[in-house]
């Protein structure tokens, strides 16, 4: 398995390359100027040419790109043309702040998802799959932006000071001011009550989608013959339906965990915006708007290497939850 | 085991984060590593227990929707960057007070030659940089020096324009005293209220064209200011600590025993945050929520007219914005009180000029000359040969071409709303404002290119004190990067040649009411507005005092009574 796992791995470089070298094409077409970050009144052309020449742009575009290649295939990303700071460094100090609230969201919606979707399946046509299925689409199709500020509205701000609650939510923000004065216990807590907010938000935006799929996948499953055995045979419900029809159902299920990681480090964007949540997503925007395209382009190649991954953690995770595929039988 | 895992795994990732000692986790390269390590060790030497007294101690947190540049005076530009250059991490050579005369600063005292040619600065002996070594004349001469030399790519090279090139500028008398050569011009302490002095002894090695990414700049700045660098989050916080080493001729450590500057983008977060007590000063709030802000117990908003107005500027290079009847007839078509009252309410004044009303030469007099006539605007674009020909409401050329005009804009709420109310305005005298929202690196690259691929552009500036409109609208600049305009008059010219050399205010007056008036008939830009600054101020913070030098002027002497102090 680590074998196949590793030839899938390298097999992506030539296309992770590819797509970092179109990305650099459109940034360098794109309109604009990295250097326009410096303008300011009173500038000559002249200085302006020369803060070109400091951040490396007077060279024509191929070489440009020659350079970042090779430094690039020598593990090199480059430094960002905004702060001068080597691009690995700006990432890792922003990609775990992103790995984290991705890591604790989908781990709560598929937690989340997969529970209210079984309810739904199994209570098919009831006022709970009704009520249920509501409120999954109303989160499914809430715009993430204005779910996060309707969050803070009512956890943050009016939760102590007008509801008199006994938690109030700190509206942004990893940790709090003086979070490197306290103690070890007080930090997580400090830790855990910043991540809330953000991680519940894309929970709940997360959530409804996978209980829409698990629904109809166990509405197939639990129709099928072996189901129907299983209860012939005297099984109690509970086990026949969390035990028998939920393993085969959330084989399709596993696809989703593929596809929504590697989204969910890019598309966690509106998130860290709103709640000034320090991760990639932030970054790459902030970069894309400054054209600074060294980090643009290691982001790039980030994302890339995640929905790889992704797929293939997908793809084993078949293995595990049908031994049919490990076996190579399926 | 699936969820044994996950579980481990997130475990592991909190664990990680929490037993951080400095929420700053980014590698630093040795030059980092030994400047804090010099920086911390000093620091020590110089704690102590501290003053005593009820205003020393608490920690204060700005709150703010960009982050900002950073420490290196010789990139770093920007205006939040600038103010902390200048009031929290480095020092200037003097300092303006509140009537915006120079007081000392760095430069206990100065004095200028009888012919105007000669400024020599006499240094306090007692400022030293947060690492221990003394701020002395030399700083200040490889300051100057750094920023003149063109491979550093200093942003503000028009400070130093009537100087003596090079060494010849420049001289350094003894440690503490340093003699600046120039020709004689106005305004001429503004420059070193300015620009913060750099430290020689940690940068004399770095080759010129490697300054502006050095890492002092914003992974481990090192100053001679109130406050020193702790820790920095890229996109998130500033970390900022009392130098107990400040000297006592300038007050002595400031009061805050700590200082955040954190960067929230989502100015309705931001809101949130001062009103649950978050952040302590919420800067450049929008105008709706200082009103909520206003209503809050125990809060309060500081508001003050500022340096920055709001203008549509035109390229006359394009023929239809060549003529200056078609450019008057488009400020006269706007009614620009009304657009400022919609928006601001009184927090705000209408100008006519790029001088800033809290400017001295601002000419108040001015402000009702272009009101808002759209009879006179129709009858000026008549006169200028444009017509509705064919009935559909907007004027055409005598070949038939709409009088159509492309307004492009960054992403910016308020922005927005004037574009918009300028387009339906417009268009009841004739006009077609078409409003187009671009990025704004597209923007400025549109604006400053040698192309000039736009015909009208909405932005807002931030005047200097010291005005020097030359590089916008002197013919000799035209193809310079502002001169966006494409203004091309003799007698603006004679005016912008005149004013910089006349260094006595009285004199100045005259003609600088002069130049404003030509200004207006030639209508380079549609001159709107110049906005308040309005930030909200947690009461718990005290002496807060904000005025046209910015927010962080007086964080001196910011305090927090004990009994107010957020415990960490």
């Amino acid at each position: 398995m680590l074998v196949y796992a590793a030839r899938r791995v390298l097999a992506a470089v030539p296309l992770l390359l590819g797509v970092a070298t179109i990305v650099f094409v459109v940034l360098a077409l794109a309109p604009g100027d990295p250097a326009s970050m410096y303008l300011r009144p009173g500038m000559s052309p002249e200085t302006l040419d020369q803060i070109r020449r400091n951040m490396g742009l007077d060279a024509p575009l191929h070489v440009q790109y020659g350079r970042w290649l090779l430094s690039f295939l020598q593990g090199d990303f480059g430094q960002s043309l905004a702060s001068g700071i080597p691009v690995k460094d700006r990432i890792l100090e922003v990609l775990p702040n992103t790995l984290l609230l991705a890591a604790v969201a989908i781990l709560l919606a598929f937690v989340a998802g997969i529970f209210l979707g079984v309810m739904q399946a199994v209570r098919q046509h009831s006022p709970l799959d009704s009520v249920l299925s509501g409120t999954s689409l109303f989160f499914y199709s809430m715009p993430s932006f204005w779910l996060a500020i309707m969050m803070v509205l009512v956890f943050s701000v009016n939760a102590g000071t007008v509801w008199g609650w006994p938690v109030s939510l700190p509206p942004s923000g990893m940790v709090s001011d003086g979070y490197d004065l306290l103690g070890p216990m007080a930090r997580v807590r400090d830790r855990l009550l910043h991540l809330v907010l953000p991680a519940l938000t894309l929970t709940l935006v997360l959530t409804g989608g996978i209980a829409r799929y698990v629904r109809n996948s166990m509405l197939e499953v639990i129709r099928q013959d072996y189901i129907r055995t299983a209860r012939a045979k005297g099984l109690p419900e509970w086990q026949v339906v969390w035990k028998h029809a939920l393993r085969n159902a959330l084989i399709p299920v596993v696809t989703l965990l593929g596809v929504y990681f590697p989204l969910l480090l890019s598309g966690t964007v509106f998130i860290e915006y709103v709640f000034a949540w320090p991760g990639m997503g932030r970054l790459m925007v902030d970069s894309i708007l400054l054209e600074d395209y060294p980090v643009v382009l290691a982001g790039t190649f980030l994302f890339g290497g995640m929905v790889v991954l992704g797929n293939l953690l997908a793809d084993l995770l078949y293995g595990v939850v049908d031994p049919r595929i490990r076996r190579g039988d399926g | 085991m699936k969820q044994v895992l996950s579980c481990s795994l997130l475990t592991a990732l909190f664990l990680m984060g929490a037993c951080a000692d400095d929420p700053d986790t980014r590698t630093m390269d040795g030059f980092c590593e030994t400047a804090l390590a010099r920086v911390d060790s000093f620091m020590a030497t110089v704690s102590g227990d501290g003053p005593e007294g009820v205003r020393y101690g608490g920690m204060a947190v700005v709150g703010a929707p960009a982050e900002m540049g950073g420490m290196n005076a010789f990139a770093h530009g920007d205006a939040g960057a600038v103010q902390h250059q200048l009031f929290v991490n480095l020092m200037t050579l003097v300092q303006y007070d509140e009537k915006l005369e120079p007081v000392p600063y760095l430069a206990r005292s100065w004095e200028l030659s009888e012919d105007e040619s000669e400024l020599t600065f006499h240094l306090r002996d007692d400022v030293r940089w947060h690492d221990g070594e003394p701020t002395t004349a030399h700083d200040v001469a490889f300051t100057f020096l750094t920023a003149m030399d063109p491979r550093t790519g200093f942003p503000n090279p028009a400070f130093f324009q009537h100087y003596l090139p090079g060494e010849e500028g420049v001289e350094v008398v003894d440690s503490f005293t340093v003699k600046f050569r120039f020709r004689p011009h106005s305004e001429y302490m503004d420059t070193w209220r300015a620009v913060a002095i750099m430290p020689r002894h940690l940068l004399a090695d770095v080759p010129p064209e490697e300054l502006a990414r050095h890492p002092i700049g914003e992974v481990c700045p090192v100053g001679n200011g109130p406050f020193r660098f702790v820790s920095r989050r890229p996109g998130d916080r500033w970390l900022f600590e009392a130098n107990p080493a400040f000297p006592d001729g300038l007050g002595g450590r400031p009061f805050l025993d700590r200082y955040t500057y954190r960067v929230i983008p989502e100015q309705t977060i931001l809101l949130a945050e001062l009103l649950t007590g978050g952040v302590d000063v919420h800067v450049a709030m929008f105008p709706n929520h200082a009103a909520r802000a206003e209503a809050e117990p125990g809060l309060r908003v500081v508001s003050f007219p500022y340096r920055s107005f709001l203008f549509a500027g035109w390229n006359s290079r394009v023929p239809k914005l060549s003529d200056p009847r078609v450019r008057r007839a488009l400020t006269l078509g706007v009614n620009r009180g009304q657009i400022m009252q919609g928006i601001h309410g009184e927090r705000a004044v209408v100008v006519n000029s790029g001088i800033p009303p809290v400017h001295w030469a601002f000419d108040p007099s001015l402000g009702d000359s272009l009101p808002y006539d759209p009879d006179q605007a129709r009858s000026l674009l008549e006169g200028a040969g444009w017509v509705d020909r064919n009935g559909d409401g907007i004027r055409q050329d005598s070949e038939g071409s709409p009088l159509r005009i492309e307004l492009i804009l960054n992403q910016n709420q308020e922005r927005q709303e004037v574009a918009e109310i300028m387009r339906v305005q417009l268009r009841e005298v004739g006009v077609d404002l078409r409003p187009r929202v671009v990025e704004f690196a597209t923007l400025m690259g549109r604006i400053t290119s040698r192309q000039r691929d736009f015909e009208g552009v909405l932005v807002s500036w931030e005047a200097e004190f010291r005005l020097d409109e030359r590089d916008q609208f002197h013919s000799a600049a035209v193809d310079g990067l502002w001169a966006f305009s494409g203004t091309r008059d003799p007698i603006l010219d004679r005016y912008l040649d005149t004013l910089p050399i006349i260094t006595d205010r009285g004199e100045a007056i005259p003609v600088w009411r002069a130049y404003q008036s030509r200004i207006m008939e030639v209508q380079p830009y549609t001159y709107l507005y110049s906005a308040y600054r309005r930030n909200g101020v947690n009461e718990r913070l005290r002496e807060v005092v904000m005025d046209a030098r910015g927010e962080w002027a007086s964080i001196r002497g910011w305090w927090i009574a004990p009994e107010d102090r957020r415990t960490p």
